[in-house]
């Protein structure tokens, strides 16, 4: 994508005035650096302002990636672990199943590979951000 | 009229009832859960009793609880809201023993129709089109599979209890029965604390349409029109509206006189929601039956967008004894009215529940739109609860016109902190299918990948642009808590 020039102005309260030679949006923004939340457009990025090149939440290589995929994605209950260590799984099989809010919410291998660790237990409280099952 | 009414829920239902109290001059008495002790609804009752901690069967599902609030606060009447308590039978007999007015239908009356058997059997006894379903005289592995057998596959396996669409799981063959019945028995168990399941054969492609009733106390009936409510992602509705595209009013007579049938059939009485699964469009569209909900609906406000009827005050005037002040023919739908459920979920995984601080929330306040939300900027989305954010409803003199207003209103809707379903309902707003009305219940999946391609990915370098500014800038803090006066926030809200 050509970077476009475009002029920010903060207009307070979180809210920004993004305008370049066309014409000019509002953008609202909030969070930390490591996480600053932005919506424009009807859309909702999370970028982290921190390094260098800042890019998008889902795009940070595959290490991050898996980390989220094997993931809870909220505070939820071991129901079951359907893998072993050293075990090949294939790209959407079964890893482990967990329950939250009434529901059973699987988690999958995000891509193919062999199970390294498991980090999680039958019955176990899990917290979101924490991989339960690392892929080599 | 009642002196004090009690509400028995959290979020934007209890935000919604306190305003119907406040119109009609009703003191309103709020309850919550530690997780909830700054929560607008609190703030905004006339007076807020903590019933428990966060866990919902230890405050909002806690039978006690409640009727000790509603004790001490010297409430007359108790509106359940929908969800938590609002089908509990027991709960609705409690608070009659306890000498309040329960606003809804008598307990006999919900517990007969909670259970999708007995309502099946009330419907078929009131000549409704019921879909071709078995009752497995046991709940052995093998007595489903042969119910399923007889219906003849594909089926759908539902628990016999609860809604929702919880526990539900479409099963196209033999291969796949037994995985799908055990889940389902598993959920079911887990959600209602009753795994009894039914089976139904399941019909392709149809569209969910329900009819709004009112009952009052001497038994007379009315509907108010239709809601279409076809777009559902697992089983659950996100956008609702009405007028249905799909009815003609020679159909859309024959759906109200088979709801108001239904309705008299069990001696039924306050507000509910006949729901049919509609096969085809139009004259020769064939209807069936699918489940009676005896409480207030998520999606109400459509209705009371295009009938001008305030549903809320209807069930508390009739629970109050008052007789319906309209007849039929004086009942109009008129404009159209879209609904939007904001959810905090992430379409990219699963619509994952998610949870969080609200770092800035901002509702557009446009003409035509209104938000029914219970939260406020600042304030948190609890785990522990549904992960409803707000309601939009946009309305106008067509379909189209409202479909562009609430897609303006989506996107002045910034909401920052958790991952909501706002850039995926907009990108099903424009949706073809969804912009020709040709829509039924296996749309949003079926092209769920598509939607998700359009609503998501990397930051345009405009919105790069903006988070380095910002993080130049002094931090924006949320406002704290009770800093902000609720009844400004929610000022788009009447319309």
């Amino acid at each position: 994508m050509a970077d476009r020039p475009c002029d920010i102005t903060d207009l307070g309260n979180g809210r920004y005035r993004v305008s370049d030679a066309a014409r000019q949006r509002l953008a609202h923004a909030a969070g930390p650096p490591e996480a600053r939340w932005v919506f424009l457009d009807g859309r909702v990025y999370v970028i982290d302002t921190r390094g260098p090149a800042p890019a998008a939440a889902g795009a940070r290589g595959r290490a991050h990636d898996d980390e989220m995929a094997l993931a809870s994605p909220m505070p939820a209950t071991v129901a079951a672990i359907h893998v072993t260590v050293g075990q090949t799984v294939a790209q959407g099989d079964l890893l482990v199943m967990l329950e939250a809010m009434k529901m059973e919410l699987p988690i999958t291998a995000p891509r193919d590979g062999r199970v390294r660790v498991v980090r999680c237990a039958p019955g176990e409280l899990v917290q979101p951000g924490v991989a339960l099952v690392e892929l080599e | 009229m009642f002196r004090r009414l009690l509400i028995a829920n959290r979020g934007e239902i209890a935000v919604r009832i306190i305003r119907a109290c406040r119109e009609l001059g009703i003191e309103s008495v709020a309850v919550y859960s530690d997780a909830d002790a700054r929560a607008p609804h609190v703030a905004l009752a006339d007076r807020a009793l903590r019933i428990g901690p966060p866990p919902p069967l230890q405050s909002y599902l806690a039978v006690e609880a409640v009727l000790g609030a509603a004790r001490e606060s010297g409430a007359d009447a108790v509106h359940p809201g929908y969800g938590f308590l609002a089908e509990n039978a027991r709960f609705a007999a409690a608070c009659v023993e306890a000498g309040l007015v329960f606003v809804g239908p008598p307990a006999a009356v919900i517990a007969r129709l909670g259970s999708k058997i007995a309502a099946r059997q009330v419907a078929a006894e009131a000549g409704i089109p019921v879909v071709p379903g078995a009752i497995p005289a046991d709940q052995r592995d093998e007595t489903i599979a042969l119910a399923a057998r007889r219906v003849g596959f594909p089926v759908l396996i539902k628990p016999a209890e609860g809604g929702g669409g919880i526990g539900m799981k479409a099963v196209h063959d033999e291969a796949t029965l037994g995985a799908a019945t055990a889940q389902a028995r598993r959920e079911a168990t887990a959600a209602f604390g009753d795994g009894t399941l039914y089976v139904e054969r399941l019909i392709e492609r149809p569209r969910h349409v329900e009819l709004q009733v009112l009952v009052d106390h001497d038994g007379r009936v009315v509907h108010l029109f239709e809601r279409e409510c076809s777009l559902q992602r697992r089983h659950q509705k996100i956008v609702e509206e009405s007028p249905s595209t799909a009815l003609t009013p020679r159909l859309r007579a024959r759906m109200g006189e088979a709801a108001v049938a239904l309705a008299r059939a069990p001696a039924y009485r306050n507000a509910g929601t006949v729901e049919f699964l509609l096969d085809g469009a139009g004259d020769d569209a064939r209807f069936y039956f699918l489940e009676m909900n005896t409480r207030l609906q998520v999606e109400h406000p459509v209705t009371e967008q295009v009938t001008g009827i305030d549903i809320v005050q209807a069930q508390i005037a009739i629970a109050a004894g008052e007789p319906l002040p309209w007849s039929q023919d004086e009942i109009t739908q008129r404009g159209h009215a879209i609904e939007v459920r904001v959810y905090a979920e992430d379409p990219a995984h699963n619509d994952l529940p998610q949870a969080g601080p609200l770092l800035l929330y901002r509702e557009p306040t446009l003409p035509g739109v209104r938000i029914d939300s219970g939260v406020v900027e600042g304030g948190d989305i609890p785990v522990q609860y549904d992960p409803l954010i707000a309601k939009l409803v946009a309305w106008a003199d067509t379909r189209e016109a409202a479909r562009r207003r609430a897609l303006a209103a989506l996107r002045t809707c910034p909401i920052l902190g958790v991952k909501t379903n706002i850039p995926f309902l907009i990108a099903l707003l424009e949706h073809p299918r969804v912009v020709a009305g040709a829509i039924d219940t296996g749309l949003v999946n079926e092209e769920r990948r598509a939607l998700l391609d359009r609503s998501t990915g990397d930051p345009p370098p405009e919105a790069v642009a903006v988070a380095m500014a910002a993080s130049d800038a002094p931090q924006t803090r949320p406002a704290p808590h009770g800093a902000v006066d609720p009844w400004v926030r929610l000022r788009g809200w009447r319309g």
